[in-house]
């Protein structure tokens, strides 16, 4: 419990000041709500002594105003302050993956990643602003409180007040009992609910091959079963649990029958007075209420925890060094000096070395896994090399700032991301001062210009986000007249990821061509005709480049490069037949 | 939001089933909630003899005191019995709901399920359900608990005296009328809240989802400033709108439960004029100290009501969705001989996807499906696949109208390959074992050596033992589609649709993909929907769809004499396509 509580602390940042005061003015709040004792012992005074003056109703009046007007004010300004820490420390946490998100390698973003990133950015953190402070004011403050009201009971009566302490030990002692004993359940029921989400979503996603191979009818379906765990291991969960939530429940209310009996008893041997003796029954049904709500809200602190746990695993994201200056360099020339690199331990990049001159095109050649993609992403320094270095016209790509180094480069199919916004814009993003003829321009080049003006508003129509409204071949196509428009001197392409649309190739063919003119280009070729025309080809086989060349070159020798020729040949004039070949 | 039916009938709706528990939940509860005031009787009754000085010995004392013990005791036990007891019943109706909607998902249209986002349903079958876990387990037993005990305590202070118990009420209407200040600008506020945190949440999913293109462009400056202000705007603005509210809530929570403010002093005024005796009004105050409390738990589950009925609706809007119209009848299918007659689609009910179609696709050749996105050709694929109803007009498959036709003969006929397959997280042996009920490990290692997959699985970590990941998240798409080719191959089945299974998955293997399709085929009837047309020149009919409708079929060489269409496409793929064409 403590380490939830520290756990929530740390998060708290700069909000931790108002944290304390929320805390502070929720005690000062406790003492007004004592005040209520103050009221009901002058009554029970008047009672005890037989004193029937009317103005003991004004006192009692005037105390309670007091103890709620108190409360007001105090509750108001505590859950102010409550609530500043709870927005804030979240909007901060939000601004602080933001601004973390610009120096993460590119290549650590994948769908996967960024849909968790999102998920935690939006969802988890709204989990936190809603119960972390709540959570922290309710139960650490409850417990202040109790102690607060303890130790008055002690001030009246040490007797009484001993009991209480004891009671509140104990309190303390089955909660954390129960505690321990929940989270011994939790990690089955945890993997359970894991197992009930996988079989879910494979039920939802491979329906068609669960109705086509007629799976539900071989055998129990795995989504049932795992529907059929869940259950069973909540209702297993929840016996367990029964126990200690009886002996949680009772043990507050017997101490409270012991401050009666003592109390009972002091009174009848005399050591007590009449009116102290009725105050403390009646403070015996109070004495505990804030304990008992600080240990319901102990559930909450729980998930609370989980929630910031979840929101700190983004703290785990790799961070690129950017101390690089803006440069503009000289030329376009590329060159990779002795580069090395792996991820984790597997080796990707062994040493190579090659030189690329600006202007002139590169196609890189291989075997799936020999590393091509890993080679374009270090150019644009999605990742750090290893060993050795990338250089574009003489820098080092880690001397730039990634500002000034993604200026000379276009990736055109990593991401073809569309905001929500209007098409124009879109194609403007990388120069937001372009005219309105140049956007058009662009457009036309990459053959989008027919589409666009089908749309209802032409350039101003407002694409939903994602782009979710145009065909994938179109929206390929506007991300190739924004790079078009960006107009960067270095173009990286992997022909593969370029087709996600191969219905409409020839026209995505001439976009990518108005795009290469007169740059330089290094690209993952797959189609013969761009291998042919390329100015030199590099094959690349785990990890070393083990040919180059130009296509005439390479065409002769016996190697990677000829056996890939052939299939490529093969693939593109592959006939379907229902005949026996 | 669908909200016909009325949350609680919705609920009793799948509750029904286990109403016995629920009753007795709820039995159980009340019998807690009357243990549960015996104490304040005790405390009463130990408390009048204290001020009337009965001169009570211990023993009085302690059989009071015993009372209150057994009281809360049993109180304790019956109310986490209560608790525990509508935990299980909710459980079983939490079972059955899911079950009720995977049920639900092998009835819908396997169209409908694959063209959600498949978040979808997993969002409502796993955790919208567990939303209401709390909610409806809580709500019962613990709102009959937290009514009634007010309830019957106020009827008991009616009997001590009416006057005091009515002027203990009078705190909640002024409670009421101060929140009541608030609410008038409640909906004006609540709704600029859902729309900045709608920003906020639009602001962070762009960033992040955009982030790769946002540094490509250079622009992380300009959208991280975007997204700061969008996050600061939302925390601030949450702040400032308790700013304004917050001092009325706190007035509520301060003034509502404050019985003492208005016993204390009525009670003295009473009491002073002798119309109250002593041991009464102790009594009342002991009394109302546990009135308030309940009564505010019981008004927070109004907003659990309320949230159980959100979720019912979701929930219901699935299980309310059109289902696919079969005979249940068991019934056999001889040939393949698939027919078109007057055949109408429309995915919404608006747009026509196909408009009276007439087709015929026979059995034992190749027939090709060419045209431009949006011409229709996957949609006559999924029909035969049994993705979707006809809308209008007859389908016929080996003569035999396809609703007189169970589902599943439909689609065991059918080997259904496009360009993503669905792996189950299970063993490469088993995923292609689901293939054929039965298969032995000779004959799934023959599939797989016919699909040319032998090689590539036996190098994986544990061969054909190895676990696939989340759909078949550990394999490349290639290995997925040769593994989801070898499984079709023990299939066997005698209808083959290859929907643009060709294209870029995996070029470096497409050679093998191919000839893996190639023996897929054989002396099977064929749809094929291709993007390179080079590849269905050989198809024994070729059918060309435009704008929902069939513009012209027949052989590549009749097609180019007389289909300007066919013609264009032709030239467009033959101006573009590499190789030795």
């Amino acid at each position: 419990m403590i380490g939830a509580f520290k756990k929530i602390w740390d998060f708290a940042g700069s909000e931790q000041k108002n944290i304390k005061s929320s805390i502070v003015l929720a005690l000062l709040n406790s003492v007004f709500y004592a005040l209520q004792f103050a009221a009901v012992y002058v009554v029970l005074r008047s009672l005890t002594s037989g004193d029937t003056s009317k103005i003991n109703a004004l006192y009692a009046l005037g105390i309670m105003v007091v103890s709620i007007a108190g409360r007001i004010i105090l509750n108001t300004y505590s859950q102010l302050q409550r609530v500043h820490a709870g927005y804030f420390m979240v909007a901060n946490k939000r601004i602080s993956i933001g601004n973390k998100l610009r120096s993460v390698p590119m290549g650590y973003f994948n769908k996967n990643n960024l849909g968790q990133m999102t998920a935690i950015t939006t969802t988890t953190l709204t989990d936190v602003e809603n119960t972390a402070p709540v959570v922290l004011v309710t139960v650490l403050g409850g417990f202040i409180n109790s102690v607060v009201f303890a130790l008055s009971v002690l001030l009246f009566d040490w007797r009484i007040g001993i009991i209480v302490f004891i009671g509140m030990a104990a309190f303390l002692w089955t909660t954390s009992l129960q505690e321990k004993h929940s989270r011994k359940g939790a990690p089955e029921r945890q993997r359970a609910q894991e197992m009930l989400v996988e079989k879910i979503l494979e039920a939802v996603q491979g329906i068609s091959v669960i109705k086509s191979f007629r799976l539900t009818e071989r055998s129990e379906s795995a989504a049932d079963s795992a529907i059929e765990e869940s259950c069973k291991k909540n209702l297993f969960i929840e016996k367990q649990m029964t126990p200690y939530q009886i002996f949680q429940q009772i043990v507050l209310n017997l101490f409270a029958v012991i401050i009666m009996i003592a109390t009972a008893a002091l009174y009848l041997n005399g050591s007590m007075e009449l009116s102290n003796a009725m105050m403390m029954f009646v403070a015996a049904f109070m004495v505990f209420e804030q304990m008992k709500s600080a240990g319901i809200s102990i559930a909450t602190l729980r998930i609370a925890e989980s929630s910031i746990d979840k929101a700190n695993e983004t703290d785990n994201v790799p961070v690129m060094d950017e101390g690089g200056r803006d440069i503009i360099p000289a030329n376009f020339d590329i060159a990779f000096e002795n580069v090395d690199f792996s991820y984790g331990e597997r080796k990707i990049l062994d040493r190579v070395s090659f030189d690329i001159k600006q202007k002139t095109t590169t196609a890189i050649v291989g075997p799936s896994g020999s590393g091509k993609t890993t080679m374009c992403s270090l150019i644009a320094r999605f990742w750090d090399v290893k060993g050795g270095k990338v250089t574009i016209g003489g820098n080092d790509v880690r001397d730039f700032t990634l500002d000034s180094l993604m200026k000379n480069i276009s990736m055109v199919f990593q991401n073809v991301y569309l905001f929500s916004d209007t098409v124009e814009n879109n194609i403007k993003f990388g120069c937001p001062n372009a005219t309105h003829e140049q956007v058009v321009e662009a457009a036309k080049k990459a053959c989008c210009h027919d589409f666009i003006m089908q749309l209802p508003d032409g350039y101003n129509t407002v694409l939903e986000e994602g782009g979710a409204s145009l065909s994938g071949g179109e929206r390929q196509r506007l991300s190739i007249a924004r790079a078009i428009l960006k107009d960067a001197p270095i173009i990286i392409l992997d022909e593969a990821t370029a087709n996600v649309d191969p219905e409409n190739e020839d026209r995505l063919q001439s976009a990518i061509e108005a795009l290469m003119e007169d740059k330089t280009i290094i690209m993952i070729a797959h189609r013969l005709k761009t291998v042919r025309r390329a100015d030199q080809i590099l094959v690349l086989d785990g990890g070393h480049i083990v040919q180059r060349g130009t296509h005439s070159e390479l065409a002769k020798q016996d190697g990677i490069y000829s056996r890939f020729i052939s299939q490529r040949e093969q693939a593109e004039n592959w006939h379907i037949t229902g005949q026996t070949t | 939001m669908n909200k016909k039916a009325s949350p609680v009938s919705l609920i009793m709706d799948y509750a029904g089933a286990y109403k016995g528990k629920y009753i007795c939940s709820m039995i159980l509860a009340i019998i807690s909630v009357v243990c549960g005031m015996v104490p304040y009787f005790a405390v009463a009754k130990m408390v009048t003899a204290m001020i009337g000085h009965e001169d009570k010995g211990l023993s009085y004392f302690a059989a009071w005191c015993a009372a209150a013990a057994v009281g809360y005791i049993a109180k304790g036990i019956f109310s986490s019995i209560s608790t525990s007891i509508s935990h299980t019943a909710t459980f079983f109706t939490m079972k059955q709901i899911r079950q009720k909607l995977i049920a639900k998902l092998t009835k819908m249209p396997m169209g409908t399920i694959l063209e959600s986002p498949s978040g979808y349903y997993k969002d409502v079958i796993v955790d919208r359900v567990e939303g209401i876990e709390v909610p409806l387990a809580h709500l019962l037993p613990e709102m009959t608990a937290n009514v009634l005990a007010p309830v019957l305590m106020l009827i008991y202070l009616l009997t001590l005296d009416w006057r005091l118990a009515l002027i203990s009420l009078i705190t909640i209407p002024v409670g009421m009328a101060v929140m009541s200040t608030t609410m008038k600008s409640y909906g004006k506020n609540y709704g600029k809240s859902v729309e900045i945190s709608g920003r906020m949440t639009n602001a962070i999913v762009e960033y992040m989802g955009g982030i790769e293109v946002i540094k490509a462009f250079s622009q992380s400056e300009n959208s991280y400033e975007k997204y700061e202000t969008a996050v600061n705007d939302n925390a601030a603005f949450f702040y400032n709108w308790m700013k304004s509210a917050q001092w009325a809530m706190s007035a509520y929570n301060a003034i509502t439960p404050s019985v003492l403010l208005t016993v204390l002093p009525f009670g003295i005024l009473f009491y002073a004029s002798g119309s109250l005796m002593a041991g009464a009004f102790v009594t009342v105050i002991v009394l109302s100290l546990g009135l308030l409390e309940p009564l505010i738990a019981a008004m927070n589950y109004t907003d659990n009501i309320a949230r159980v009925g959100t979720v019912m609706g979701q929930i219901n809007e699935v299980l309310a969705s059109p289902e696919i119209e079969r005979t249940n009848k068991v019934s056999s299918v001889n040939g393949s001989r698939i027919e078109f007659k007057n055949v109408t689609f429309s995915y919404d009910g608006e747009k026509e996807a196909l408009s009276n179609i007439d087709l015929t696709i026979p059995e034992g050749k190749v027939t090709a499906l060419v045209g431009h996105s949006g011409s229709g050709k996957s949609t006559v694929a999924k029909l035969v696949a049994g993705f979707w109803d006809v809308s209008d007009g007859e389908l016929f498959m080996g003569g035999q109208n396809i609703h007189d036709i169970p589902l599943e003969v439909q689609t065991e006929r059918i080997a259904y390959v496009e360009q993503n397959n669905f792996l189950f997280n299970e063993t490469v042996m088993e995923n292609i074992r689901k293939g054929k009920a039965g298969a032995t490990d000779e004959d799934v290692i023959n599939a797989a050596k016919a699909a040319g997959c032998d090689e590539f699985i036996r190098g994986l970590d544990k061969g054909y033992q190895t676990v696939v990941g989340s759909a078949g998240g550990h394999l490349s798409g290639g290995e997925r589609q040769r593994i989801a080719i070898a499984r079709a191959m023990l299939k066997d089945a005698p209808i083959v649709i290859l929907d643009e299974a060709t294209a870029y998955i995996d070029p470096e293997n497409e050679a093998v993909i191919q000839s893996a399709l190639a023996k897929l085929v054989q002396g099977k009837t064929v749809i094929v929907i291709a993007h390179r047309l080079s590849t269905i020149t050989d198809a024994d009919n070729i059918i060309v769809m435009e704008n929902g409708t069939v513009s012209a079929h027949g052989t590549h060489e009749t097609l180019l004499k007389n289909s300007e269409l066919y013609r264009d496409m032709w030239a467009a793929h033959t101006g573009t396509k590499g190789g030795a064409a």
